[in-house]
């Protein structure tokens, strides 16, 4: 029996088409798959269908009943996010009964009473843990059950979505979370199980739906498909692959050589980058590549190896070393890392070129205005004034100008952490034309981390590929996408 | 694209709602003009210098404070800065026997390494601003219980009386002083590298990082210039009472934050100009001398004060909330 049946669903963010009509439903007693890569619209969906986000156009209907209408109806969707958003500092049995009133309990919390009650929820869970240690102190893999099981919790829920919930756990761990699935599954709930693991979906699931670029590009019984199949559907082959953007012109000085570097997210990993070459490093979100790039640029603390930039040591956990050098990271996330939110267009393109601006009285503003418009020009920043504060500008425009403003630092190695995230097509055909100029006419090292295997095979010499923190393949611009692929998913 | 015709009249509207800095001068305006209207002694000579020299303290404290404010943090020591320093002076000049110039470089000289001792602990002890300047308050104002057993030191030099009493044609010396760091402020955070870099960790600490500016430096640095800021005050008003006394800048640290608030500071950083921190402090003293000569109870000064200071600061706060409503209704009725 149907229990959610979302029709048409379209969401439209500043710039780009997230999901576009898409149709999707939930039968009960079935594990539904939904596989795509980062960007592909997944957490849009899942977003729209617990109501967090109001579609711009198409139904949702959960047991025939409108619930745009009526917003109860989404208290019959359990969610459970990717990351772990447990109270740390609270225990077990609060942190599996909070909100306290949608558990059915009243009036005040008896902690011994919340404790009995926590024990056959913890034990089905396989959670070994007592209620009554605080969250904290529990392994990481009893938080993700943990999260499962709060989401269980609220009797009214006929439909899970687990979005990646094996990410942070060990295969070990992983089989007690299939257990655990399948007998959810036969209390006849709906299961949405969200995983970039091709293993996991084949072991576990009944039907899978595949999603790229925001739209849904396949359905299918699982037993009558296979893993290729899959990931022909996944990075559509068929999409216009003519159009590169590798360095045609790659030097033999090396510019930047990292060896047997081991932070906290990431171990033993080496690479060199030529001047004039765009490296790119493909992984799954998590493996630990912005971290890894992160603490070569000296932002991150490093535990053991070495960065040399031009044959000289960095110093490492100082950034304005780095930035001084030549050594530039274009952040991932623009908002929390890039962008000065409150400060105009100006300002934020200005604060990187101030000895630029340098005149007898301190910091020309004449100069500040010129160099802003040189950059708005240069990079086809589109805002409708250079006094406009940045957080108003769009994500692409966002990215030129933090692009533009770095130029002025002469950078020799620049980092590009995934550039063109929430960034339209053509923005970013622009931003990968932008890379190639750098590399071919500056004869500037580039790295390019990114999750669009489209992205990275069209713009990189070279590909690492990282897993879990290690570095586990090297391949060259011509490698087939399905073996780059496979390293990314982590199968050999 | 950027370039477009001007609108003059779009420019002067935007411009006016743009900057906060004309709506407050605007409301300063509007306080004097009815201080004027309802009290007879308002625009009184003696009045008006006695308010501008009251303001010249919590206006120089609250440029200070406002800088603190841009870069997201704050400092509730500057009033024990300032006591502790002025008695410092009082002990050179007095005790010690010391020419009283040098005794007032000496204490501005201290008041900077007090502040940047603030700034040390703060960020390499990776401390919270708020609870370690309470902490830092309590250590000034006791070392100088130690040092005074809580007398006033009397009798400073006459010679250093003017920088307090004395006038400058009409203009109180103390507000000439807080015009000179008000002018040398604005020119640091305009004209200057780190100025500029100010605003940018109060917007966002972690991409200040990732440009390769050096956010504990600057930090520190803005402390220092704080303690002196708080030291020079501190001094100035031992010139003004002509004893030291370690009741100073009692009420500093909370006037000097309403102030920038007030001034348009947000408390959130990233977001102020210094200027309005004048401003603010201008506001406040207006308030507390309206208060006075309106003759209101003695008791009720502090509660009617208070008060008027919560609204002015929600102006700010107000503005917002009318504004998102605006938007829901917008958006409702779509």
């Amino acid at each position: 029996m149907k229990v959610l049946e979302a029709c048409n669903i379209t969401k439209v963010f500043p710039g780009v088409v997230a999901l576009d009509s898409v149709d999707i439903s939930f039968e009960l007693g079935e594990i539904h798959c939904v596989i795509g890569e980062n960007g592909a619209g997944k957490s849009t969906l899942i977003k729209c269908l617990t109501g967090v986000y109001e579609p711009e156009a198409g139904s949702i209907r959960i047991h025939g009943e409108d619930a745009m209408k009526n917003k109860k109806l989404f208290d019959k969707i359990a969610y459970v996010p990717q990351e772990i958003d447990l109270f740390e500092y609270m225990t077990v049995a609060d942190n599996l009964f909070l909100p306290y009133e949608r558990s059915g309990l009243k009036g005040l919390v008896n902690r011994l009473e919340l404790e009995k009650r926590a024990i056959p929820l913890l034990e089905r869970f396989h959670i070994h843990a007592d209620p009554g240690t605080l969250v904290k102190e529990i392994s990481v893999s009893e938080k993700q059950l943990l999260q499962i099981a709060r989401a269980t919790v609220h009797q009214e829920y006929e439909v899970l979505l687990l979005d990646e919930p094996t990410t942070s756990l060990t295969t070990k761990d992983a089989q007690v979370l299939f257990e655990v699935i399948e007998q959810i599954r036969q209390e006849n709930k709906a299961i949405v199980f969200i995983s970039h693991k091709l293993e996991e979906i084949f072991l576990i699931g009944d039907v899978l739906t595949v999603f790229r670029n925001g739209e849904k590009v396949a359905y299918s019984d699982i037993h009558e498909v296979d893993a290729p199949w899959v990931i022909t559907q996944m990075t559509g082959r068929s999409l216009d692959q003519s159009q590169v953007f590798y360095s045609e012109k790659v030097a033999d000085e090396v510019l930047l050589e990292v060896e047997h570097l081991t932070g906290e997210k990431f171990a033993d990993v080496s690479f060199q980058l030529r001047s004039g070459e765009i490296l790119g490093f493909s992984g799954l979100v998590g493996a630990g590549r912005s971290e890894l790039m992160q603490a070569v640029f000296g932002y991150l603390p490093i535990y053991s190896g070495a960065v040399k930039l031009n044959g000289t040591p960095i110093k490492q956990g100082d950034t304005n070393y780095s930035v001084r050098n030549g050594l530039i990271y274009l952040p991932e996330e623009r908002k929390s890392q890039g962008i000065l939110p409150m400060l105009s267009v100006r300002e934020n393109i200005s604060v990187s070129n101030l000895d630029d601006l340098r005149s007898t009285v301190g910091i020309s503003k004449n100069k500040e205005i010129d160099l802003a418009q040189q950059v708005i020009r240069d990079y086809d920043v589109k805002t409708s004034d250079m006094e406009k504060k940045i957080k108003f500008l769009s994500g692409g425009n966002q990215q030129k100008v933090i692009i533009g403003r770095s130029m002025g630092c002469s950078p020799k190695v620049l980092i590009f952490d995934e550039p063109t995230k929430g960034i339209d097509v053509g923005t970013k055909a622009e931003i990968y034309r932008m890379m190639k100029t750098l590399a071919e006419e500056n004869g500037m090292g580039i790295i390019l981390i990114s999750s669009e295997m489209e992205e990275i095979r069209k713009c990189s010499n070279r590909i690492v590929v990282l897993y879990n923190g290690k570095k586990v393949g090297e391949f060259g611009s011509d490698a087939e996408k399905e073996r780059i692929l496979s390293a990314v998913i982590g199968i050999n | 694209m950027y370039e477009r015709l001007p609108n003059p009249v779009h420019s002067v509207v935007s411009t006016l709602k743009k900057s906060t800095m004309t709506a407050i001068g605007a409301v300063l305006a509007l306080m004097i003009l009815m201080a004027s209207i309802f009290s007879p002694y308002f625009l009184d000579i003696y009045n008006l210098q006695s308010l501008i020299r009251d303001l010249a303290f919590i206006g120089m404290i609250g440029i200070g404070q406002s800088l603190l404010l841009i870069i997201g943090e704050l400092d509730l020591s500057v009033g024990k800065i300032a006591s502790l320093c002025g008695i410092l002076s009082g002990i050179m000049m007095m005790h010690w026997g010391w020419n009283s110039y040098l005794s007032l470089l000496a204490a501005l000289f201290l008041g900077l390494v007090l502040g940047s001792l603030n700034g040390l602990i703060i960020s390499k002890l990776r401390l919270n601003a708020m609870v370690a300047t309470i902490g830092m308050a309590g250590v000034y104002g006791g070392v100088n219980l130690v040092l005074t057993k809580g007398k006033a030191i009397t009798g400073i030099p006459s010679e250093i009386h003017i920088f307090g009493k004395g006038n400058l044609g009409p203009l109180p010396i103390p507000f000439i002083f807080t015009l000179i760091v008000l002018v040398l402020v604005l020119f640091f955070v305009k004209k200057t590298k780190t100025g500029r870099y100010i605003y940018a960790i109060g917007n966002n600490r972690d991409a200040a990082r990732v440009l390769g500016i050096k956010v504990d430096r600057i930090r520190i640095l803005i402390y220092s210039i704080v303690g002196m800021i708080s030291a020079l005050a501190g001094i100035l008003y031992v010139a003004r009472l002509g004893s030291a006394q370690s009741a100073i800048g009692e009420n500093w640290p909370m006037n000097s934050i309403a102030a920038s608030v007030i001034g348009g500071v947000a408390l959130t950083g990233g977001i102020g100009n210094p200027a309005g921190a004048l401003i603010g402090a201008a506001i406040i003293s207006v308030i507390q001398n309206m208060i006075i000569l309106f003759g209101v109870n003695v008791y009720w000064q502090s509660a009617v004060s208070g008060f008027v200071v919560v609204i002015a600061i929600s102006f700010s706060s107000l503005s917002v909330i009318l504004q998102e409503r605006k938007q829901r209704k917008i958006k409702l009725s779509k």
